[in-house]
């Protein structure tokens, strides 16, 4: 193994859950999520020698990553969000358990969202600092602020809204 | 009624497992290339196969007319061209790593697609014509001494082999081609074009 394999070894094993996470917040399906995945990293992988280190390379990958997941369906003109959820919920009914619906619902409300808006909030999810999260989708730290009261709020309530249903 | 809390401790108890790793990862994206390698390989190898069994015929059987011999010449010579330009396309693909240059690699892929079109629209015909040429030849002496029946089956046949394969085979073949290519290519900008935006 070379010294680009390790670092890129090391850089996959920290990062990848996370990002998977993301793109599996914004499909909704483990195999686009895989697809994105595969996407970032090989973006990573080839533009390694690139990266500047003027951000945290954690920071990098997100940008990478919201990008990709930003033009990935509309390339692939994937099926309708809210079908694939749907799909996904069908598919796992064997699966079924109170937390599973829960969680299954919590995705289907994210996927309600604008497409910047779900990656925004998959960040905040995930207890990104704002800084970081500013600094991955190009908004200003005070105009994101307001951006995030306002998609938790949304999100917040299409919860409860599925729940009730 | 959940609060924001709540659906993010939710979002965090629900953990993913990525099963894949880095290795694994570099490996699948070079699948999709390499089965197009494979195909291309196996392409070549049906030509190569057909070279040597058709060579073979001059090798092991005495043929009394020139006209079947030249006839052989002819189809074996043309099988050899087409198998040398089929083997350039290959090299366009097979030289480069898509993860290790892909700007060089996409470049290639382009290469490939026009010459692979060239292939089988305008070359195609250069490559039909003697092969069918030299069955007309290869045919006098064969079928000479069959009944009227039989060779015109056999003519019938081989002129509806070569239609189907000059007509349907050719465009499907194309079109699949073409399709899986695009993707490919598709997807290789795609991935690349960020970076670009970015230099």
């Amino acid at each position: 193994m070379d010294q680009k394999d390790i670092l890129f070894k090391q850089i996959f094993d920290s990062n990848s859950k996370k990002i998977f996470h993301l793109c599996y917040g914004y499909t909704g399906d483990a195999d686009s999520a895989n697809d994105l995945l595969q996407e970032t990293f090989l973006k990573v992988w080839q533009n390694l020698d690139k990266f500047r280190q003027k951000s945290q390379i954690s920071t990098w990958i997100y940008r990478i990553a919201v990008n990709t997941c930003l033009t990935y369906l509309r390339t692939e003109k994937r099926q309708a969000k809210d079908e694939l959820t749907d799909k996904i919920i069908e598919n796992k009914v064997e699966e079924y358990s109170e937390k599973n619906e829960q969680v299954a619902l919590l995705y289907q409300s994210i996927a309600k969202l604008e497409e910047n808006d779900r990656l925004i909030i998959t960040m905040v999810l995930d207890e990104l600092p704002y800084n970081e999260i500013a600094d991955i989708s190009g908004i200003s730290e005070g105009n994101l602020r307001v951006k995030i009261h306002r998609i938790k709020q949304k999100l917040t309530e299409l919860y409860n809204h599925h729940a009730r249903i | 009624m959940q609060e924001f809390e709540d659906i993010q401790s939710l979002w965090q108890s629900h953990s993913v497992e990525v099963k894949i790793s880095s290795e694994e990862m570099l490996e699948q994206a070079k699948k999709e290339v390499n089965g197009m390698r494979t195909k291309s390989l196996f392409n070549i190898g049906g030509m190569v196969i057909s070279f040597i069994a058709i060579s073979s015929l001059l090798l092991f059987f005495n043929f009394n007319s020139w006209t079947t011999s030249l006839g052989i010449v002819i189809i074996v010579l043309t099988v050899a061209v087409y198998t040398i330009l089929l083997y350039r396309e290959h090299r366009l693909i097979s030289r480069n790593d898509f993860t290790e240059h892909p700007g060089a690699f996409l470049t290639k892929l382009h290469e490939y697609q026009l010459s692979r079109y060239n292939l089988y629209h305008k070359l195609y015909w250069f490559y039909a014509a003697p092969i069918s040429f030299g069955f007309i030849l290869f045919f006098f002496e064969t079928l000479h001494n069959l009944s009227l029946i039989v060779q015109t089956a056999i003519v019938l046949f081989t002129i509806l082999w070569m239609a189907f394969c000059a007509t349907i085979l050719r465009r499907s073949f194309m079109k699949r081609e073409k399709e899986r290519v695009d993707l490919l290519i598709e997807k290789f900008e795609r991935i690349s074009a960020q970076f670009k935006e970015q230099e």
